[in-house]
């Protein structure tokens, strides 16, 4: 997941990005690995659990003189290699702090 | 004593063809021409095309024409090979091939050794045409895989296909009889391959994919009640749908699915934050929630 936050002259303000998966070693280092012919165990495991809620906060603090931005959330599964893209949801929302 | 000797011979005649299909492979052609389906496709036609386009139908494949078995057959010690690598793909056995458990069952108790030369050669070779007739056929899933209960039930027997129904008679040359699974429309029946977690039963542990596990554990453990098959092979025009999705060659398709197997919410606020007297902190604050319909973790396999 990337969430992007732009202000209104499309300059970003900040990017944080949150990772969901399953992380192996081979048990006798502490690299993650890829591949099953390399993996042994999961060492971490940050994927979305069935019936369960993934909740996060992000907060961006805007710069001098901004008042707005645009936020934008991307959910993309990622096969294989980072390259290899399926989006799955992209939300953008205005936020603005005057009324 | 004539009459003993035609018996005789008429035996060694009718015992051939039987001692002939209980031996192994010898090269990918024979173990492929062993487990072919390809006289499933007359009558079933559009259960066969949609598992053309399976991953079942190119499991050494990987994603998008890649050849995930190739580090496997590199020469050991050379840049990306692995535990299961030989001096020479000259070496390499059916053993050194542990991915064969899921992703070419036959292999393992169908293959000669020299199966796994020729299946070496060709990944270093990047002969993807060979590699490609490798396949999780019909015959795979309906004979070889249909019984987990085996002391009682006994092997999956020649010239029977199993499937969710008896049918006395069926109209193939070589599977003649359909007799009624106990598991298959069971999730334990995908569960045979799609993973519990490690693999420690090899003399080198590998992990590959955990889904079943992760089935067990966290998905029936709160509640769900859905199979593999019910959210996997949905009915197509009252068939059950063997493309068993997702197609990771299919992009749309696959963003379609996990669109509709998850849900982003996303809620946003502004506002000037008092961090200390006098000191006002613009801020945005974006609160993500994602949630799934889906039976096991995302990602897994």
């Amino acid at each position: 997941m990337v969430v992007t936050a732009k202000s209104m002259d499309g300059k970003e303000i900040g990017k944080v990005e949150k990772h969901y998966h399953p992380q192996a070693t081979n048990c006798r280092d502490t690299k993650e690995r890829y591949g099953a012919q390399w993996k042994v165990a999961n060492l971490r495991d940050t994927s979305l659990q069935p019936n369960k809620t993934k909740a996060e906060t992000i907060e961006f603090e805007l710069p001098a003189g901004v008042r707005a931005a645009d936020v934008t959330v991307d959910l993309v599964y990622e096969d294989v290699n980072p390259d290899n893209k399926y989006p799955i949801h992209s939300i953008t929302k205005r936020v603005s702090l005057d009324k | 004593m004539k009459g003993f000797r035609i018996m005789l011979v008429l035996l060694m005649i009718i015992a051939l063809p039987v001692a002939a299909a209980a031996q192994k492979a010898k090269t990918i052609d024979e173990l492929a021409t062993m487990y072919d389906a390809s006289s499933c496709k007359s009558c079933h036609a559009e259960i066969y095309a949609a598992w053309e386009k399976s991953h079942h139908a190119r499991p050494l494949m990987g994603v998008k024409g890649g050849l995930m078995l190739t580090p496997l057959a590199l020469k050991k010690g050379e840049p990306g090979s692995t535990a299961f690598s030989e001096d020479s793909p000259k070496k390499m056995t059916v053993k050194n091939f542990p991915c064969f458990k899921c992703h070419l069952p036959q292999a393992v108790i169908s293959a000669e050794d020299s199966v796994a030369v020729e299946l070496a050669e060709a990944l270093i070779a990047k002969d993807s045409a060979k590699v490609a007739k490798l396949q999780i056929t019909c015959i795979v899933c309906h004979n070889t895989k249909a019984i987990i209960h085996k002391r009682e039930l006994g092997e999956p027997e020649k010239g029977v296909l199993y499937g969710l129904k008896d049918v006395a008679s069926h109209g193939d040359k070589t599977y003649t009889k359909v007799k009624k699974s106990a598991i298959m429309k069971d999730s334990v029946f995908c569960g045979q391959c799609h993973g519990l977690g490690p693999n420690l039963e090899f003399d080198q542990a590998f992990q590959c994919a955990n889904l079943y596990g992760s089935y067990l554990h966290n998905y029936v453990s709160s509640g769900g009640t859905h199979t593999c098959q019910e959210c996997h092979m949905p009915k197509v025009d009252g068939k059950a749908d063997h493309l068993i999705a997702p197609n990771f060659n299919d992009d749309k398709g696959t963003s379609e699915l996990l669109a509709k197997a998850i849900n982003l919410d996303v809620q946003t606020i502004g506002y000037e934050w008092l961090r200390k007297a006098a000191t006002y902190v613009p801020k945005i604050v974006v609160e993500t929630k994602i949630t799934t319909t889906a039976g096991h973790r995302i990602p897994d396999g």
